[in-house]
């Protein structure tokens, strides 16, 4: 099981860094989406080497994915906003509150 | 059946698929090549799935994520595009810190991994695990452990998501002026 483990830890790392590279604000959203990919993953894996009777894992999975789904809606509007009032998706350039 | 060989070798295949596209997706410095090899990355890990049994969620994975998801950030990604489609290169500081933590948690995290006793039950193909019937009778369920509490509040975040969003990104009266 540890060798099923080692690939959503990996891919979790990826995230991170990208989460924490990126200058573009998609950039980020899209790194935070691999990390969730991952962790919903791991989910899977435990259930399928623990409790292989019970479904539970897969269904926290499938509530993970909404969750995601929904994230990236409100992340899409704000950053559609904060372009338009900004005119760059540069994290490193939003440095003051207000506009 | 598939046998365990052909189930090692593909498990090796699609571990070196998807990290190729994960790191792709973290270092590239275009952000639409950024979500289509997002794309990649998660049906990798769609097939990943189905090679751990569990074969409703890939095809819930394929739609949901790759089919909703990835659509939604090219949409981002178009609606946010300035002149600049290339994005600078981050300070090499910044990689070094980036790579630093990030290997810090991935070895951690496998370190917690190999020090703890799973009590595994071993790699035994369950026939309930792969059941389609199941999943449904555990989310409609009504029991101690049925999950339609939390299906109900997923399809009001949906909604109250879908409103924000509309009300976030809307065109207000001062800023049509």
């Amino acid at each position: 099981m540890f060798a099923w483990l080692i690939m959503p830890a990996v891919l979790f790392s990826i995230g991170v860094y990208g989460m924490l590279t990126r200058r573009n604000a998609v950039g980020i959203l899209i790194s935070a989406e691999l990390a969730i990919n991952a962790a919903a993953m791991n989910f899977v894996i435990f259930n399928r080497f623990i409790t292989p009777v019970k479904v539970d894992g897969q269904i926290m999975s499938l509530f993970i994915i909404a969750t995601a789904a929904a994230e990236v809606l409100i992340g899409i509007a704000i950053f559609v906003m904060l372009f338009k009032f900004r005119k760059t998706t540069d994290v490193t350039r939003m440095n003051q509150m207000k506009n | 059946m598939i046998s365990t060989a052909v189930t090692t070798v593909a498990f090796f295949v699609f571990v070196a698929i998807a990290i190729a596209f994960a790191v792709a997706t973290v270092t590239t410095r275009r952000i639409f090549r950024s979500a289509v090899y997002l794309m990649g990355a998660l049906t990798t890990s769609a097939a990943f799935y189905i090679l751990l049994g569990a074969e409703f969620l890939a095809g819930v994975q394929i739609l949901v994520y790759v089919g909703g998801i990835v659509v939604l950030l090219v949409f981002a990604v178009m609606l946010t595009s300035s002149t600049e489609l290339l994005e600078d290169n981050p300070s090499p500081l910044r990689k070094l810190v980036g790579l630093v933590v990030a290997s810090i948690f991935g070895t951690m995290t496998m370190f917690m991994f190999l020090l703890t006793d799973f009590r595994a039950a071993g790699d035994v193909k369950v026939k309930q695990f792969s059941d389609t019937a199941a999943i449904g009778r555990k989310l409609l369920g009504r029991g101690a452990e049925g999950y339609v509490l939390p299906f109900e509040i997923i399809s009001l975040l949906l909604l109250c998501v879908v409103i924000g969003a509309i009300v976030i990104a809307r065109k207000t009266r001062s800023a049509a002026r």
